[in-house]
């Protein structure tokens, strides 16, 4: 059986004794070699859910391990790129890349943070401060590759990013997985930009997993029906409905067959994840699906 | 699945060391540059102040004191006044280094990091978070050490090069003098890089920690001066009634001996005058006492208060660690042999 890249148990954090919970009973298992996308609204705990894995925060209760073993000793093999993507100003593109090789000695791959770097045709002789936002995601992303980690964890990545940039870096993404079989966790709030890439989700909300698992279990496990307006919809679990005129459509998890006059239809990946956004109050999906485990 | 390459090479801290350190001093290097020019020249300007400047206000005052009342007197005024100029800069910029090493430590060396997040940088890029902590402590403390004691020492030099010589040199009581002249510089600059670390840590704000630390090693400073007496068991001189309290230093306490012995609050400062004649008599006095630090005290006053500020900074170093290992969860297992690795 492989080592799961992250496995979460209980993960609760929350910032000061009396502060609210920032991410509460976070249970779930990310297994090696997915491309995970972490979605969720604004403020839902999936910077938390990244730094707790990056071994940056430690959490209030429950345990996650990463690749095996505790965040701070994974630490090595994690590569992590924050939100900000804080890099120190002063320095310049060369010497940013210079300091993660002397860094991260025995384990630099001096290539791929180039490759990265020169495909925005950064001057390497300019300094991180005069870089404009996308310039820096670049450099930020050159140093987590560079590293050639085994899990890379990344906090919104392509937010600052011009669409030529965004698949260009996406592609790099891909290919770093496809060739060293890097885990890469992703968070951001384009769901349609993780679609094709994606082959696993997790969606946080209000502090809590609401839905874990492959992209393609999760899809087969809902569905989008039609039918006459005030059908009952049990015993399927709903996770969201709406009335027009005298029409019902709704987004079910279905509990055994659908009767046959509903019209029924696969949802998009993000008609899954907006329908679930759109409703908080919404069942969660429990327990999680741990399908590539067993096949495992 | 393809198995990744295993390029994980075991950590090897006695190599990776100086490499932090080299990055620590390039992205400090503005400040490395000021702070070294700054000690460069306080220590130019003391080594002149000991030197030729003390020589010529010395023989300034030689030639002022051989006058001796006659009406035309020739010595050199500026001699005596340069050295007392420069004597008061080098004096408070001795004394000043340690703020500027408490405002630095707090608003750039953590403060700057974690504010801007570069902290979490270094975290994610081999470093860990207790090394990344302990190369920004040492190396600092090791160069602040090293150039406050430069100074403190020069300092010295130039104030015993005088003593005795110069009319107007400060005795070793005046407290700016005294707080120059020893290691307590040395012990403030280290307090104050370990306040200023810890602040920064604890507000993540540059700005804020760079106050507070300030405001923080001024209220140390105040302690130290407000517990100074009381650091070293002082010495009593009594005298008559005519001299006055006497015995120059340091002082602690003083008063009037009672016919029964009992030691009281002064009235007045000698029976030279009637009124305190009068007054001395009603206490029934027969003497003046006074507690003091002479001067073979002034090693151990400093040597006392610098290690007191000495452990508090232990102290501050320690809570900075348990601190960001509270942050960021349990250290690392020690690296073993059974680490498994995911394909």
């Amino acid at each position: 059986m492989t080592v799961p890249a992250i496995e979460a148990d209980a993960l609760g954090k929350r910032f000061g004794r009396r502060a609210a919970w920032a991410l509460r009973d976070c249970s779930f298992r990310l297994p090696a070699g997915r491309v995970c996308a972490v979605v969720g609204p604004n403020g839902a705990g999936k910077s938390t859910l990244l730094a707790l894995a990056a071994g940056l925060l430690g959490p209030t209760e429950g345990t996650v391990t990463v690749l095996g073993t505790d965040p701070a000793t994974a630490r090595p093999e994690v590569g992590f790129v924050d939100q900000d993507k804080p890099l120190y100003p002063q320095l310049t593109v060369a010497e940013t890349l210079r300091m993660g090789a002397d860094l991260n000695p025995g384990h630099w791959d001096e290539r791929t943070a180039a490759r990265v770097v020169a495909g925005g045709d950064l001057d390497p002789n300019r300094r991180i401060r005069s870089l404009s936002g996308g310039q820096r995601t670049r450099v930020a992303l050159a140093l987590a590759l560079g590293k050639r980690p085994a899990l890379l964890l990344l906090d919104e990545p392509m937010a600052d990013l011009d669409p030529l940039a965004r698949h260009e870096l996406m592609g790099v993404l891909m290919g770093q997985a496809a060739a060293h079989g890097t885990t890469i966790v992703m968070s951001s709030h384009v769901v349609a930009e993780l679609e094709d890439t994606c082959d696993h989700l997790l969606l946080i909300g209000g502090g809590r997993v609401r839905l874990a698992g492959d992209t393609d279990d999760l899809l087969a496990a809902h569905t989008r029906v039609t039918a006459p307006a005030r059908t009952p919809l049990d015993p399927h679990t709903v996770v969201e409905s709406r009335t027009t005129g005298r029409q019902l459509t709704a987004l079910v998890r279905p509990a055994g067959p659908l009767p046959g006059d509903w019209r029924t239809g696969a949802p998009s990946l993000e008609e899954l994840v907006l329908s679930y956004l759109r409703n908080p109050g919404a069942p969660d999906q429990a327990p999680p699906p741990d399908t590539t485990e067993t096949a495992a | 699945m393809t198995a990744a390459p295993t390029t994980l090479a075991v950590p090897v801290p006695a190599r990776r060391a100086p490499r932090q350190v080299r990055w620590l001093l390039r992205l400090h290097r503005p400040t490395v540059l000021v702070w070294t020019a700054f000690v460069l020249l306080t220590g130019a300007a003391l080594l002149w102040l000991g030197g030729p400047l003390t020589d010529a206000s010395a023989a300034a005052w030689k030639a002022y004191n051989a006058c001796d009342y006659s009406p035309r007197c020739a010595y050199d005024q500026d001699a005596i006044l340069r050295y007392k100029d420069v004597y008061t800069y080098t004096n408070v910029a001795v004394l000043v280094a340690p703020f500027l090493v408490a405002a630095w430590a707090g608003g750039a060396l953590t403060g700057r990091e974690m504010e801007s997040g570069t902290a979490r940088l270094a975290w994610t890029q081999g470093v860990s978070p207790a090394r990344w902590l302990a190369s920004r402590l040492t190396v600092p403390a090791l160069l602040v050490a090293a150039s406050t004691g430069l100074l403190a020492l020069l300092h010295r030099t130039a104030w015993t090069a005088a003593d005795g010589r110069v009319d107007t040199a400060k005795p070793w009581y005046d407290y700016a003098t005294f707080y120059a002249n020893g290691t307590l510089p040395v012990a403030l600059a280290l307090a104050g890089l370990a306040v200023g670390a810890l602040a920064g840590l604890l507000l993540r704000r540059s700005l804020a920690a760079l106050a507070v630390s300030v405001v923080a090693l001024g209220g140390l400073w105040a302690a130290v001066h407000t517990a100074l007496p009381h650091l070293w068991p002082s010495v009593t001189r009594t005298s008559d009634l005519g001299t006055g309290p006497a015995g120059t230093g340091i002082p602690t306490a003083e008063g009037v001996v009672t016919a029964g012995g009992d030691r009281v609050a002064a009235p007045c400062g000698s029976d030279t005058t009637y009124g305190c004649r009068a007054e001395l008599a009603d206490l029934d006095a027969v003497g003046y006492w006074r507690d003091f630090h002479p001067a073979a005290h002034h090693w151990p006053l400093h040597l006392v208060a610098s290690g007191a500020l000495l452990l508090l900074a232990a102290v501050l170093v320690l809570v900075s660690f348990r601190l960001l290992r509270h942050r960021t969860g349990p250290a690392a297992r020690p690296a073993g042999g059974e680490r498994t690795r995911t394909p």
